[in-house]
C-alpha cells in the first residue's frame, strides 16, 4: 500500500477503550483512552504494570489477540481510522508506517536467519524494491544505529550478537521502511544501564534525523524525561494526566503523579531524613475497580461523595500546554505544599566488624571439550578478582555492576555455595571461604541469608507462604514444638507487615511485592545477621519499591543487621545505602561512602554508571557520557585495565599503562579506594556528572 | 428363544432418525469446508452491554447447523441406552441388552459427574477438567472402562456368562444368538455379541478383559514413574557425570528394539534363569526408595516424628516387597508359604516387568528435562542457601512444581501401556492364551477375521475407546493446566 501524505496528527486515538472478554465476564484494560502525537513528537506513556500502556500499543497495531476487543473510540492514523481497515490495509501499514519494537530483542528477531536478510525482507515486502538496493538500504540503517563492521553484522545470526546489539538491529529493522510512527514498548527493560544509556540516546538521534514519531512506553519516569516531549500518566486503564513534560514534571495536576514522584528516590532524598513515601494500598484489580477515581481509596485527598460519585472526566487546564489532568478536585488541593517528611527515623548505629574479605578471589574452569575433559584447552575465567572489604553491623553496603561483573558470584561464594579459590572470607571470628553450605553449622547458615531478585520465582509455587516460613525455623532449628513455629512464624509475617491470614494463601495468591515481603521474611527467620539483597526491588513497579525498600531499612534499624544490597539502580542505592563498592568484570574499581562515590574524584566507569542512570528530575543537569561498545566476555577479558576497552580517559594517562597492566588499588581519601592509572591531577579535575539547578 | 436383532423395536424410530443426521451432519461438515474458502468469515463483535455476539453469514449458519447436528446425534445415541435400559429385556434389541447390562456403570458415571460438576471450583485442576469439552469426553470414556472393571471384572455385575466356560453349538456364532436351553440351566438367553471360535462368550470375555488392562496399565506406569523420577531428578539436578551415566543406560534401552526385548524376557529358557524375578527385585525397589526419601528429607529435622513414620511406612512396604517378589517356583522364593500372601501370576509379573522397564526410561528423561529447568529457580537457590539437603530440593521443591506436564504425560503413557499391554496379548507374550484381555482375544479373532470379524471387533473397539480417552483426557488436562 502506497504512502499517504497527511498534515494533521500522526496519531490521534479518541475514547479509546479496550476490553479483553474471558470465560466468566469482560475485564476494562484501557477505558477512554485519548491521546494525539504530532508529527516528529513523542510522547512517553508511563504507569506502573497492569495500567493498560502496552494494550494501548497493541491496539494501536490492531494486534490484540483473540480475546482483546476495541469496545469503543477511535484509533486515526495520519487521520485514516485504523479501527475500520480491513486485514490487508493493515498489513500494508505494520512494519512500513507502524513500526514496534519490543522489550525482548532476542524474541523479535528469527534466530535462523542472518540479520542482513531479515532487514532487506522489510523494503522488500512492503516497498517490492530490487534485492541490491535493499542491501544497500540496510547497510546504511546499519551504520546509523552505530553498530562497528556493519558488513560482517549483516552476515552475522542474532545469537552472534549482544543484547544491546540486538537491539540496536531491531531499532534498524523498524526504521528500514522509514515508518511516520515508532511504538518503543519498555525497548531497554532488558538491557544493562550503560547499554541502555547509549540505546536511548540513538533513538533520540534517530527520532530527529528520520522525523519520526514515537509512542514510548516505560515504566521510568526518568527515561521518558529524557527521550519524550510530552508525557501521558495512565493509572489502572485511564489517562490521569497528560502534557508536556516540563509542565508534568514541574506542575503536576494529578494526586497520582505526585504520589509516584514522591516514591521515587530523586536526589535529594535520604533514607533518615527524607524518607520516601510509598503510595497505600494495592493497585485495584481490573473487575475490582472502585465507583468514580479509580486512585480514590489510595489517594491522600480523597473525599467521599465526590471522588466516588461518578466517572470523572479528564479536564484541561489553563497552565501549559494541552495539559489535561482526571482530578475534580485540581483546585482544592494545594499543589506547593511540601512533602509532609514521615516520621524521622534516627540513623542506624554502625557497629562492630561482621563480614571481612580479604584478597577474595574465584575463578572457574571452563573446559573447552566437557565429555572428554582434561586433556583439552583449558580456559579460566575470573570470576572474582581480588575482592576485599569489610562490613560492620548495621551498615549498607551497596554493590553495583552490571551483569557479568561477578556479584552474584560473589554472593554465592559468602553463601557457601560455592567455595572461593583463594583469600578469605571472615564471618564473625570465623572463616567460612572453604566451608561449602552443607559443612556449615545452623547458626553460620541462618545468619547469613538471601533476599532474591524475582518476585515470580522467589516462592516455591506450590506450598503455602506459611509452610514455606516454617521450614525456614525447622531447617534453622528455631522452636520446639510445631505451635511454637507457627507461632513464630505469624509474628514474622507482622514482622514484614502482612496479614496474618496470609499464612494460608499460596504464592500466586500474592502481589509482587508481597511475595518479596514473604522472601524477607523467610530470610529473616533464622535471626540473620547479614542479608544479601540480591537486587530485591528492581522487578517490582515504583510504587511498591519505596514500601519494601522501607521494610528492609526498618528490620535493619531494628536488628542490626548488616545489608548488603546488590544493585545497578543508583538512585536507589544512593538513597538508602552508607558505603558503595562498584564492581567491574570481577574488579572492585571503585569502593567508598556513598559521599565519596557520588562526587567527584571518580573511577571513569562510576562516572559513565551516573550518567547512564535516568533521573526523574526537570532540576538535575546531567552531563551526558555514552559508553561505546559492550562489557567485554569474563571468558576473554581484555589485558591490562578490565574498563580499558570503553574508557573515555584512556588517553590521559602516559605510557599506554592502561592496556598492560591492571592498575594497583590507590586509596584517595579516608576509606575511599578505587582501582585506576589516571594521575591525581586528573582525578581532582573531574567535574561532577550531576548538578542540582538551584530553585 | 428368537436370536436378537442389534436394535429390536427401538430401531423402527431412531435407525432412520440415525441416518438423517448423520447424512445431514455429513452435508453440514462439506459445506462448513466449502464455505471456509468462498465466504466472509465469522466475525466476532461486541456490543455495547459488554456482550459478544458473532456476525452472522452464511458460513455463521453453516456453523450453527453443524453445532446443531452433532447434539442431534448425541440424543440419538442416548435414546439407544435410556430406551435400552428402561425397554423390556428384548425389546431394544442386542445395543439395549448391553445398555441394560451396563446399567452400574451408567449410574457410576453419572454420579460421578454429577460430584465433580457440584464442586468443580474446589477441585484444583481435576474440577477445571469439567470446563473443557474435549477433557470430559475423555475422562467419561476412561471412567467407562474403569468403572467396567470395577463392576464387572471385580464383582461380575455386567458380564453374561462365564469368560471361559464353552457352550457346545454357538462357536463363531453371530451376535445376538439364543444360548440353547439358557431357561432350564439358568443360563442368561442369549450371547449379546456372538460366540468366538471357541464357543465362548464375547461379551463377557471383552468386560472381563477389561479388569486386566486397568489393573496393569496405570500401576505399570506409575513404577515406571517412581523408577523415572527417583534417577531423573539427581540427573537433572546434579548434571555432570551422573547424567551422563545415567542418560546413556536411559539411551541404551530406547535403542533395544521393544518387541525383541519383550520376546527375549517371555523366553521360558530366560525365564528359568531367573531374570525377571531380578528385575522385578530392582524394579520394585525404586517405590520404597523413593517414599523413603521423600519422608525422610521432609521430616529429618523432627526426629522423634520421622523414625515411627518411617518404621510404619517402609515396614509396610517393605513387607509387601518381599511378598511381591517372593514367588513359589521360581528363582526367588524365600519367604516361608505361611508369611506369602500372595503370588503375582507369573505371566503377568513377566508382562508387568516388561512395561516398566520400558517405559522408564521415557518417564526418566521427562523428569530430567523439567529438574534441569526448575533449579535454576530462585525458590530452589533460596533452599539451597538456607542449607537443605539435595533430595529435599529435589522432592519437595523441584518435583511438586513439575507435577502439571507429568500429570499429562502419566495419562498419555498409560495409553501407549495399554496399546503395549495389547501388542503383548497379541503376540502371545506372557499371560496364558486362553486369558481374557483385549490383546489376546484380539490375536484369537484375527485367523478367521475375513469371515467372522465379530469376535475381534469389541476387544479392539475398546482398546480404540481407551487410548482414545486417555489421549483426551490428556489433552484436556494440558489445555487446562495452561490456563491458570
Amino acid at each position: 500500500m502506497a504512502k499517504w501524505d497527511y498534515d494533521g496528527p500522526i496519531l490521534e486515538i479518541d475514547k479509546l477503550s479496550i476490553s479483553f472478554f474471558t470465560r466468566t465476564r469482560e475485564i476494562p484494560a484501557v477505558m477512554e483512552f485519548s491521546c494525539v502525537v504530532q508529527p516528529g513528537e513523542a510522547l512517553g506513556l508511563v504507569g506502573e504494570s497492569g495500567c493498560g500502556k502496552s494494550t494501548v500499543a497493541l491496539g494501536v497495531m490492531q494486534d490484540l489477540g483473540v480475546n482483546g476487543r476495541i469496545v469503543g473510540g477511535s484509533i486515526k492514523f495520519k487521520g485514516r481510522d485504523l479501527n475500520k481497515m480491513g486485514t490487508a490495509e493493515l498489513q500494508g501499514i505494520r512494519g512500513s508506517e507502524i513500526a514496534m519494537i519490543y522489550q525482548e530483542p532476542m524474541a523479535s528477531l528469527n534466530p535462523a536467519m542472518r540479520i542482513g536478510q531479515q532487514l532487506m525482507e522489510v523494503p522488500m515486502i512492503h516497498e517490492r524494491i530490487s534485492e541490491k538496493d535493499a542491501y544497500a538500504r540496510a547497510l546504511e540503517v546499519v551504520r546509523d544505529v552505530k553498530l562497528p563492521d556493519p558488513e560482517r553484522i549483516m552476515r552475522s545470526y542474532p545469537h552472534q550478537l549482544s543484547g544491546g546489539q540486538q537491539q540496536r538491529i531491531v531499532i534498524a529493522m523498524a526504521l528500514m521502511s522509514k515508518p511516520a510512527l515508532l511504538i518503543l514498548d519498555e525497548p531497554t527493560t532488558a538491557l544493562d544501564v550503560t547499554v541502555e544509556a547509549a540505546v536511548v540516546q540513538l533513538v533520540k538521534d534517530l527520532g530527529k534525523k528520520y522525523g519520526t514519531s514515537m509512542l514510548f512506553i516505560s515504566h521510568n519516569l526518568g527515561l521518558v524525561l529524557e527521550t519524550c516531549d510530552r508525557i501521558c500518566v495512565m493509572y489502572s486503564g485511564e489517562a490521569v494526566e497528560t502534557g508536556k513534560i516540563e509542565d508534568v514534571f514541574e506542575e503536576m495536576r494529578h494526586p497520582y503523579t505526585e504520589a509516584l514522584f514522591r516514591s521515587i528516590p530523586l536526589p535529594g532524598a535520604d533514607k533518615t531524613t527524607r524518607p520516601l513515601k510509598s503510595i497505600p494500598g494495592n493497585f485495584p484489580l481490573p473487575h475490582e475497580r472502585p465507583n468514580g477515581c479509580n486512585f480514590g481509596p489510595r489517594c491522600d485527598y480523597f473525599t467521599a461523595g465526590l471522588c466516588d460519585a461518578a466517572a470523572i472526566p479528564m479536564v484541561e487546564l489553563a497552565s501549559g500546554d494541552r495539559h489535561a489532568s482526571r482530578c475534580l478536585r485540581i483546585n482544592d488541593i494545594d499543589w506547593d505544599a511540601p512533602m509532609v517528611a514521615a516520621v524521622q527515623k534516627e540513623k542506624t548505629k554502625i557497629g562492630k566488624v561482621v563480614l571481612k574479605m580479604d584478597d577474595l578471589r574465584k575463578y572457574y574452569e571452563v573446559n573447552a571439550n566437557a565429555l572428554f575433559g582434561g586433556s583439552g584447552t583449558r580456559k579460566v575465567v575470573k570470576a572474582n578478582e581480588t575482592l576485599s572489604f569489610e562490613a560492620r553491623e548495621g551498615e549498607t553496603l551497596a554493590i553495583v555492576g552490571e551483569s557479568g561483573c561477578g556479584k552474584s558470584t560473589f554472593a554465592k561464594v559468602l553463601m557457601g555455595l560455592e567455595t572461593a579459590t583463594s583469600g578469605q572470607i571472615m564471618l564473625f571470628d570465623e572463616n567460612i571461604q572453604s566451608t561449602p553450605i552443607e559443612k556449615r553449622n545452623t547458626d553460620t547458615v541462618s545468619s547469613v541469608q538471601m533476599v532474591f531478585q524475582n518476585p515470580i520465582d522467589t516462592l516455591n509455587p506450590s506450598m503455602t507462604v506459611g509452610r514455606q516460613i516454617i521450614r525456614a525455623l525447622e531447617i534453622f532449628k528455631v522452636g520446639k514444638s510445631d505451635a511454637e513455629r507457627k507461632e513464630r512464624m505469624l509474628v514474622l509475617l507482622d514482622l514484614v507487615k502482612l496479614p496474618r491470614a496470609f499464612a494460608d494463601r499460596m504464592p500466586r495468591q500474592l502481589s509482587g511485592g508481597q511475595k518479596q515481603r514473604v522472601g524477607i521474611a523467610r530470610a529473616f527467620a533464622g535471626g540473620a545477621k547479614v542479608v544479601v539483597a540480591d537486587e530485591p526491588v528492581s522487578a517490582l513497579d515504583v510504587s511498591v519499591q519505596a514500601a519494601v525498600t522501607d521494610l528492609l531499612m526498618e528490620i535493619q534499624r531494628e536488628q542490626g543487621t548488616t545489608l548488603l544490597f546488590i544493585s545497578h539502580d543508583l538512585s536507589i542505592v544512593r538513597y538508602l545505602s552508607d558505603r558503595v563498592m562498584v564492581m567491574y568484570l570481577g574488579h572492585v574499581v571503585e569502593l567508598g561512602t556513598t559521599d565519596q562515590v557520588f562526587s567527584p574524584p571518580y573511577h571513569p566507569y562510576t562516572e559513565a554508571l551516573l550518567s547512564a542512570v535516568p533521573i526523574a528530575d526537570t532540576r538535575v543537569k546531567k552531563r551526558h557520557i555514552v559508553l561505546e561498545g559492550d562489557i567485554p566476555s569474563a571468558m576473554n577479558p581484555p589485558p591490562g585495565c578490565p574498563f580499558q576497552t570503553r574508557c573515555r580517559w584512556k588517553s590521559q594517562v602516559a605510557g599506554g599503562l592502561c592496556d598492560i597492566e591492571v592498575p594497583p588499588v590507590r586509596f584517595l581519601a579516608d576509606g575511599h579506594q578505587i582501582k585506576c592509572h589516571l594521575p591525581d591531577d586528573v582525578l581532582t579535575g573531574m567535574e561532577p556528572v550531576i548538578t542540582i539547578a538551584a530553585e | 428363544m428368537d436370536p436378537l436383532t442389534w436394535t429390536g423395536s427401538l430401531g423402527s424410530i431412531l435407525n432412520p432418525a440415525l441416518g438423517l443426521v448423520a447424512v445431514l451432519l455429513v452435508v453440514a461438515i462439506v459445506a462448513v469446508i466449502v464455505l471456509s474458502f468462498f465466504a466472509a468469515p465469522v466475525t466476532l463483535q461486541s456490543n455495547p452491554d459488554g456482550t459478544i455476539s458473532a456476525k452472522t453469514g452464511i458460513s455463521g449458519l453453516a456453523d450453527s447447523a453443524f453445532r446443531i447436528l452433532v447434539l442431534a446425534l448425541c440424543a440419538v445415541f442416548l435414546a439407544y441406552i435410556v430406551g435400552g435400559v428402561l425397554l423390556p429385556y428384548g425389546d431394544a434389541g442386542i445395543i439395549g441388552a448391553m445398555a441394560k447390562r451396563f446399567l452400574p456403570v451408567w449410574i457410576a458415571l453419572i454420579a460421578l459427574f454429577a460430584l465433580s460438576f457440584q464442586f468443580k471450583r474446589k477441585l484444583g485442576l481435576y474440577g477445571k477438567l469439567f470446563d473443557s469439552t474435549v477433557g470430559m469426553v475423555g475422562l467419561g470414556l476412561v471412567m467407562f472402562w474403569v468403572f467396567t472393571a470395577i463392576f464387572g471384572a471385580m464383582f461380575d455385575l455386567i458380564g453374561t456368562h462365564d469368560a471361559l466356560s464353552q457352550i457346545s453349538g454357538l462357536k463363531n456364532e453371530l451376535p445376538g444368538i439364543p444360548v440353547p436351553n439358557a431357561a432350564d440351566e439358568g443360563l442368561f438367553p442369549h450371547y449379546l455379541l456372538g460366540g468366538d471360535d471357541q464357543a465362548r462368550d464375547v461379551f463377557s470375555r471383552m468386560v472381563q478383559g477389561s479388569g486386566i488392562v486397568i489393573a496393569i496399565a496405570p500401576l505399570a506406569t506409575l513404577f515406571a514413574f517412581m523408577v523415572g523420577i527417583t534417577l531423573g531428578l539427581p540427573a537433572g539436578y546434579y548434571g555432570g557425570l551422573i547424567d551422563t551415566i545415567i542418560s546413556f543406560c536411559a539411551n541404551l534401552i530406547l535403542a533395544f528394539p521393544v518387541i525383541l526385548l519383550f520376546y527375549l524376557l517371555v523366553t521360558p529358557e530366560i525365564v528359568d534363569t531367573g531374570i525377571p524375578s531380578y528385575m522385578a527385585a530392582v524394579l520394585f525397589l525404586f517405590p520404597i526408595i523413593f517414599m523413603a526419601v521423600l519422608l525422610n528429607s521432609r521430616y529429618h529435622t523432627q526426629p522423634s516424628f520421622r523414625t515411627p513414620l518411617l518404621i510404619g511406612v517402609l515396614g509396610v512396604m517393605i513387607y509387601l516387597y518381599l511378598v511381591g517378589i517372593s514367588q513359589a517356583d521360581t528363582a526367588l522364593n524365600f519367604l516361608p508359604g505361611s508369611l506369602d500372601l500372595f503370588d503375582i501370576e507369573p505371566g503377568i509379573l513377566v508382562v508387568f516387568v516388561s512395561v516398566v522397564f520400558v517405559n522408564s526410561p521415557t518417564s526418566f528423561r521427562i523428569v530430567r528435562g523439567l529438574a534441569l529447568d526448575l533449579r535454576t529457580r530462585d525458590y530452589v537457590a533460596a533452599a539451597q542457601t538456607r542449607g537443605e539437603q539435595a533430595w529435599y530440593v529435589m522432592l519437595w521443591e523441584i518435583l511438586p512444581n513439575a507435577r502439571g506436564p507429568l500429570i499429562v504425560d502419566f495419562c498419555l503413557r498409560i495409553g501407549y501401556t495399554t496399546i503395549l499391554l495389547g501388542t503383548l496379548g497379541f503376540f502371545g507374550l506372557g499371560l496364558a492364551p486362553d486369558s481374557p484381555d483385549w490383546g489376546s482375544t484380539i490375536n484369537a479373532g484375527r485367523t478367521l477375521l475375513s469371515i467372522y470379524p465379530h469376535p475381534a471387533l469389541p476387544p479392539a473397539i475398546a482398546l480404540l475407546t481407551m487410548v482414545l480417552g486417555l489421549n483426551l483426557l490428556a489433552d484436556g488436562l494440558r489445555e487446562e493446566s495452561l490456563k491458570d
